[in-house]
């Protein structure tokens, strides 16, 4: 390979920048939080609950989905991906604030899920049956276990990346590839066993085995819209980050994949369940196609698949920024959409919206974006002393 | 000089081994075809006859006498028919894999290794067509499997998967094809060019379709692939799934499971690739097919192993959680028949190959030893076969107690089973010796001298 003359590179995001990001993000927050504080204390104790699970579910996924780039990134010892991984390491930092903001659901679990009640569980054979799993010490367990996990992965692969930032040493990533298959074990095990616990047993008679990779379907898909959107902004304006159009293809290119992935996994599970026409799987699916859910159903078909499908198939809507921007946003929405539509349902026979929805999803988003972003102001935003970042850079797009 | 794949790199090691130029790729290549036949390939050729032998005689009775010659009885309506179709169905997953996905991640050590694992597929698809073509008893109405218009008015029922597996299938059959032909072009045009006999140079001339190797034969060339590539993609998602359908609308505790389609897709990924290496370790031997073919591919491929094979043992571990969570009874018995009952044995052997053993790729030193490799292939083939054998075993005790049965098979389903290896082998040897094995064009683009900043070759005197 010959020798290119890189152009010069200032691997820190400009302070005005990360200024307004910060000051934005604060206000959203400490906004979205009182909203949401209030209207706690209004009363609404169960929309509460179900609205702090559908913004705890949006921000923990996408932080799963950056944590699974990572990982993925050492595991194939990939160099194009390298551009944009600090992004993607800031924002699985925010695991452990995930951690804190799951405490209102571990206070609210009789109020979210029914097999908490010990006299729900003493009628129901079916819930005696599941109740070595599905109780509450173990049901507290795991999720401890899993905030552990993420935990130790998401500081560990940002920690390497950081220090490599100084000394430029390889050792570095033969470090991180080394951990890589059994961080890969871990987080398919323990974002299968988080779902099914937060997510698949609000209905607790309703099971299906395809459900862990529904939810890390839609986490990737989303963890790849922030990716853009923030490598967007990164690159708005001049900056000399180095990162360039190439980069950001790439990552529309991966939204765009998962959005399939996501349809297909979304597909199995409906067709099978709707061929077969079990009363006991079907339930999930009759609920979810009556009341005025069947529209938020097919906004999902519509809006999760068919739009993004061939809006953003073209190489050039990829590159446009403008287009991968209002794509990405788009995917985000339909993201909010999909948890709604596993969630709400259990709490709420009719469709029906509330105010604390917004506020939980804007309050929450708002304190994830300020520890993500707090988490440039002394670190490098891309990790510009990794021996493959001038690859990824120059990495043949065409 | 070999690469030394010891010394753990930051960046991959070339694809090529030993420096080759332009021309000794060429050389190497044609070299196979062009050689007379040699005694290796002509012994290797005997047994691959003697089982395509076999295999006409076992269908040749099953049509004179009926599929009552089989093992199936009543519950087991489906048998070692419907375990040889998906598992050779799933083995031509690797291939498209290979030349399709790899293609769209810009993998380029496949270079290598998609010309045959491309025809292993066209192969395997072959194979596995005949079971569901013989099953249907009178295999001279087969062509009703095809809506094709009458005057009874009588159509397939397009609400079942099985009529979905004609469609899904031979569309996979005729992209795959396409594709494999669209890359053989510009090798076709060389073995034109460096033809000695007339009839080498009339069949290899008309089979290049006039490539002059022009800027625009390139540039339509590249466009084709890039289309075909993506076309091919979602095939090899929609082949097994479709395949997994078969199984996973029904009813049958066992079978009705949503975790299904990934899983199958997983499922023929891992042993696709098993078969790629039982194919490719012997090959570049006899070949020496080693510069192309280096440890590093092998490697590679021993990784996809261990990963779809985890991935599969991940879906088994999810199906026996929920068969229990579910709370179903029925989920609960299938599951603990499938592991502790009658059939507990072929459970043992699945979970033995496809989990168990492939953990041994987690060293190095396993994934570097070809011996050791090429066994495991093995024992994933097998294992592979055995799991679609269990969970078609799933059917011997269905909801009624008194219709339980046990099945075994009779000498003419084995004899069938291996008469489509031969089949199999029959096609594969042909195409190693009158096909290029490695595509030619493709490796000379991922060779150092391709870069057009290259600047090797000072001792000769070049210098751009």
């Amino acid at each position: 390979m010959s020798a290119h003359h890189a152009p010069q590179i200032n691997p820190m995001l400009p302070p005005e920048k990360l200024k307004k990001g910060l000051a934005l993000a604060a206000l959203l927050g400490l906004g979205g939080l009182a909203a949401t504080g209030a209207g706690y204390w209004m009363g609404e104790h169960e929309q509460f609950y179900g609205s702090w699970l559908l913004a705890f579910s949006f921000y923990t996924t996408i932080a799963l989905g950056a944590l699974f780039y990572v990982i993925l990134h050492h595991l194939t010892r990939a160099s194009w991906s390298t551009g944009l991984r600090r992004v993607a390491e800031n924002l699985a930092a925010n695991l452990p604030l995930m951690a804190l903001a799951f405490l209102p659901i571990a206070f609210g679990l009789h109020t979210l899920y029914h097999w908490s009640h010990a006299d729900a569980v003493a009628v129901d054979p079916f819930l005696k049956i599941k109740s070595p799993y599905l109780n509450e010490t173990a049901f507290y367990i795991r999720a401890g276990v899993f905030f552990v996990v993420w935990t130790l992965m998401a500081f560990f692969y940002r920690r390497q990346s950081v220090a490599q930032d100084k000394t430029g040493a390889e050792s570095h990533n033969f470090k991180m590839r080394k951990l890589a298959p059994i961080s890969m074990i871990l987080f398919a095990l323990t974002l299968t066993f988080a779902a099914f616990d937060w997510l698949m047993s609000l209905d607790p008679h309703w099971f299906s085995t395809i459900f862990g990779l529904y939810v890390f379907s839609g986490s990737v898909v989303s963890f790849f819209a922030v990716l853009s959107l923030v490598a967007l902004w990164f690159t708005s304006g001049k900056s000399e980050l180095g990162l360039t159009i190439g980069n950001l293809h790439d990552s529309g290119k991966l939204m765009f994949g998962f959005i399939v992935f996501w349809t297909y996994i979304a597909f199995s599970q409906y067709f099978l369940i709707w061929y077969a026409n079990i009363p006991e799987e079907t339930i999930w699916y009759q609920v979810r196609l009556s009341n005025g859910w069947q529209n938020v159903s097919m906004l999902l078909m519509v809006g999760h698949f068919i739009l993004p499908f061939f809006v953003l198939m073209s190489r050039h809507a990829k590159r446009n920024r403008l287009v991968l921007g209002l794509g990405a946003a788009w995917m985000l929405f339909m993201h909010v959409v999909d948890l709604y539509f596993v969630i709400m349902p259990t709490l709420h026979h009719h469709l029906h919206m509330h105010w604390l929805d917004l506020s939980s999803l804007v309050g929450l988003g708002g304190v994830f974006a300020l520890f993500f972003l707090l988490r440039f102001r002394k670190v490098a935003a891309v990790p510009h002393q990794d021996p493959q970042f001038q690859a990824s850079l120059e990495y043949d797009n065409a | 000089m070999a690469h030394n794949y010891d010394a753990e790199t930051l960046f991959p090691p070339p694809l090529v081994d030993n420096d080759l130029s332009f021309g000794e790729v060429t050389e190497k290549i044609c070299g196979i075809v062009e050689a007379p036949p040699n005694h290796k390939w002509l012994l290797a050729l005997i047994p691959a006859l003697t089982g395509l032998t076999i295999l006409g005689g076992a269908i040749g009775w099953l049509i004179w006498e009926g599929t009552g010659i089989w093992g199936l009885n009543n519950p087991m309506g489906w048998g070692w028919a419907i375990v040889n179709f998906v598992f050779w169905v799933g083995i031509g997953h690797a291939g498209t894999l290979i030349s399709a996905i790899l293609f769209l991640f810009r993998q380029r050590w496949r270079t290598a290794i998609n010309r045959f694992a491309e025809a292993m597929t066209i192969f395997a698809v072959i194979c596995a067509l005949i079971f569901p073509g013989i099953h249907v008893g009178r295999v001279w109405a087969a062509y009703w499997m095809l809506p094709l218009p009458n005057q009874m008015s009588m159509w397939p029922n397009f609400r079942s998967p099985l009529l979905w597996d004609v469609f899904a299938v031979s569309t996979y059959f005729t992209v795959s094809l396409m594709f494999w032909y669209v890359g053989l072009v510009p090798d076709m045009a060389t073995l034109r060019d460096r033809a000695k006999s007339k009839i080498g140079f009339w069949i290899y001339g008309v089979l290049s379709l006039g490539w002059r190797g022009a800027n625009r034969h390139w540039q339509n060339y590249e466009r084709a692939y890039l289309l075909l590539a993506a076309l091919a993609t979602p095939l090899v998602l929609s082949v097994h799934t479709i395949v997994s359908f078969d199984f996973a609308v029904s009813l049958i505790p066992g079978w009705h499971t949503t975790i299904f389609p990934p899983y199958f897709v997983a499922g023929a990924i891992f042993s696709g690739f098993a078969m790629v290496l039982t194919l490719a370790i012997p090959a570049r031997k006899i070949f020496g097919l080693e510069d192309f073919i280096t440890v590093r591919h092998i490697e590679n491929m021993t990784k996809i192993i261990l990963v779809t094979g985890m991935m599969v043992g991940y879906a088994y571990a999810m199906e026996f959680f929920i068969a229990w969570y579910s709370g179903s009874e029925y989920e609960s018995f299938a599951f603990v028949n499938r592991a502790l009952g009658p059939f507990g044995w072929a459970y043992f052997i699945m979970v033995s190959c496809n989990v168990i053993t492939p953990q041994i790729f987690w060293f190095k030193k396993m994934r570097t030893n070809m011996t050791v490799v090429f066994i495991l292939s093995i024992f994933v083939n097998i294992g592979m076969w055995f799991e679609r054998f269990v969970i078609t075993m799933s059917l011997h005790r269905d909801f009624i107690p008194s219709s339980w049965d046990y099945y075994s098979p009779t000498i003419f389903d084995i004899l069938t089973f291996i008469g489509s290896f031969g089949l199999f082998f029959t096609l594969f040897i042909l195409f190693m010796k009158f096909l290029p094995a490695v595509a030619m064009a493709e490796v000379k683009g991922v060779l150092p001298q391709a870069d057009p900043h290259w600047s090797g070759y000072h001792e000769e005197g070049h210098d751009d």
